[in-house]
């Protein structure tokens, strides 16, 4: 787990909050009301935060900014870490792991991977907006039985590199699988925060990647309730709600 | 089929569905013969539970015959006659081998929502709530049981259904009350809240060595079952003050044990009654936690409070001063129902207790929203609601 940061404003949030802050501050101050003193107050806020660039409200939503990635095409990263302990050894799970065809069936969304070589693969996913995109992933870093490093490229829909490695778990516990994504937020901070209230972000598939890979590893099947009946003429038992079902 | 939906405050009807499929390999289809209401389905019939939809179909407590079953299950085979536990467990990872069935790390679809209100996700539930994993309930004629090599218990030739049925939840869950007391030989327990769960908390608590038990509630039925069945002594909240008359009944020191089989929708009739329903009106608290606060404040010093009452997010005022000052511990949790079947199976099968006692009411599936409405207004001194599908 990395240090975290003072600042978790990317630098479009900081250019918006100093334009918006301007523009409250400006028509605040040009009457006197309790409207535009309010308006007044908060452009002052948006101006310090984008002087310090730190939002106190994002830090509980866990937004995390990187502003010298090593990979990113981009210059800044959201950066999420994610962890499960499984009952397998690390050397099982690296293995499983390390065969990118079995991606699809653990990884929600992603509906098919063409490996290429040792190197090179094709991640072929379903979009939030039932659309179907692809991007070409290359592994860069693999010491095997405990960590493979990726990055993306050719991606328009999430362009990220990250790595996963295996640990022991303390106490013959089995073994963490531990992720570490970083990805590239057009909308910024903000846009993450809000993706990430609403249970849509990048870190939302990654918990749901781990959980099922928890599943098949111990239990041999992934949990569902996809399928099962419903009254109010609701077709596809809890699609929707189970939004990561497939 | 027909199933029992939930469409939202006050609003359940049975409709017809499709009948349930095998999803899984270790799924089975099991034709519910019997099923019952739960104190803690009035939480969604009133609509304290969130992330429920439209067309949910209720009900955690059933039983019935295996009609098919998956590819993987290997200890049961079409035509038995089991008891189905409410929580869906795994068998297989680090809280089911601690035995420790209700916090299944696998079973809940949904995890990512618990984690959101929670934490951390407990197992998922039956007919609980998306947040509990959005599982089709067994208040219907068919119902699909996951982990069906894990949970279901075989049921002997020779005992009714209603003898068995609360195998599936209440009966576990008031004896798991009562456990979590480590009651001593001679001690007093008090038990708030003589529903169904309260009523076999105070029958466990009698079987693990409790020399009296004080019940307290509000309906004079209720208390009178607790004396009749159990010889448990009573107390009307109504009519007098708990806290004093608690301290009259254990000589000034309290009760060694006392067990919450109320949970978050519990009722004062004085200011602090008032004070709780206005601060969930306005969504200050979700909770209302007034059987757990003179729990606390009642239990005898280094005692321990058993919460088998449900709750679901935040409460106000909870006496933290006196749990700490005071030595007291709290032990609660969804009951771990895989661990208790067979035990009190065999304890039902001695004649060590008949549960169907609790039983008032007797109901086609048919007339289930009746079933909810007299349940939850207590109507004609109703205390437990048995749906035949």
């Amino acid at each position: 787990m990395q240090r975290r940061e003072k600042i978790n404003l990317m630098r479009i949030d900081r250019l918006g909050y100093l334009v918006c802050g301007l523009a409250l501050v400006g028509w605040g101050m040009r009457r006197r009301s309790i409207a535009r003193s309010g308006a007044a107050g908060l452009g002052g806020w948006l101006l310090y935060q984008a002087y310090t660039g730190y939002n106190p409200m994002f830090t509980p939503l866990g937004i995390r900014v990187n502003r010298e990635p090593g990979e990113a095409t981009a210059n800044e990263t959201i950066v999420l870490d994610q962890a499960i302990t499984i009952n397998a050894t690390r050397e099982e799970l690296y293995r499983f792991w390390r065969n990118l065809e079995n991606l699809p069936n653990f990884a929600p969304r992603v509906s098919r991977v063409e490996v290429f070589d040792e190197i090179h693969s094709r991640w072929h996913i379903e979009a939030m907006n039932g659309r179907a995109a692809v991007w070409e992933s290359e592994v860069t870093r693999d010491d095997p039985g405990r960590e493979i490093a990726w990055r993306s490229t050719h991606n328009e829909v999430l362009n990220h590199f990250g790595s996963v490695q295996f640990r022991d778990a303390p106490g013959g516990r089995g073994a963490v699988v531990a992720v570490h994504l970083e990805y590239v937020s057009p909308a910024g901070s903000l846009g993450a925060a809000v993706a990430r209230m609403a249970g849509q972000a990048p870190e939302r598939y990654v918990t749901d990647a781990l959980r099922r890979l928890k599943q098949l590893v111990e239990i041999g099947e992934v949990v569902t309730t996809y399928g099962q009946p419903a009254g109010a003429n609701r077709t596809e038992g809890v699609a929707g709600v189970d939004s990561s079902a497939h | 089929m027909k199933a029992t939906c939930w469409y939202g405050k006050h609003d359940v009807r049975v409709e017809q569905v499709p009948d349930p499929k095998i999803l899984n390999e270790r799924d089975a289809i099991v034709r519910v013969t019997a099923t019952a209401i739960c104190g803690s389905d009035l939480h969604l019939y009133d609509g304290f539970v969130p992330t429920m939809m439209k067309g949910d179909i209720l009900g955690h407590e059933f039983m019935g015959e295996v009609m098919e079953i998956g590819s993987a299950v290997r200890n049961l085979k079409v035509g038995d006659r089991v008891v189905v536990p409410f929580p869906i467990a795994c068998g297989a990872c680090f809280f089911c081998d601690k035995e420790l069935y209700s916090l299944c790390e696998n079973s809940n679809p949904n995890a990512w929502m618990a984690e959101k209100m929670w934490g951390h996700s407990p197992c998922g539930i039956f007919g609980y709530s998306h947040l509990l994993g959005g599982y089709a309930g067994g208040q219907a004629e068919y119902v699909r049981v996951p982990f069906a090599d894990v949970g279901p218990i075989r049921i002997p030739a020779g005992l009714q259904d209603e003898q068995v049925l609360f195998l599936s939840d209440i009966l576990p869950t008031g004896y798991m009350a009562a456990e979590q007391c480590s009651i001593d030989n001679g001690d007093t327990v008090a038990v708030w809240g003589c529903g169904p769960v309260g009523q076999f908390a105070i029958a466990s608590a009698f079987m693990l060595g409790a020399e009296r038990v004080i019940a307290i509630d509000r309906f004079p039925e209720r208390l009178r079952m607790a004396a009749r069945e159990h010889g448990a002594e009573s107390l009307n909240y109504e009519e007098v003050e708990i806290a004093e008359a608690l301290k009259d009944l254990t000589g000034g020191r309290g009760p060694d044990a006392c067990i919450d089989a109320v949970g978050m929708e519990a009722h004062a009739h004085d200011g602090v009654g008032a004070y709780d329903r206005i601060k969930t009106a306005m969504m200050l608290e979700t909770d209302r936690p007034i059987a757990l606060r003179e729990a606390l404040m009642s239990c005898r010093n280094g005692g321990t409070v058993s919460v088998a009452g449900v709750y679901g997010g935040l409460a106000d005022k909870i006496p933290l001063g006196a749990l700490m000052n005071r030595s007291l511990t709290i032990r609660t949790g969804q009951t771990h129902v895989h661990r208790y079947m067979r035990p009190l199976l065999e304890r039902i099968e001695s004649g060590d207790i008949d549960p169907s006692f609790v039983i008032t009411h007797r109901l086609s599936l048919d007339r289930v929203a009746d079933g909810y409405r007299m349940f939850r207004d207590k109507q004609d001194e109703c205390i437990k609601v048995v749906l035949r599908p």
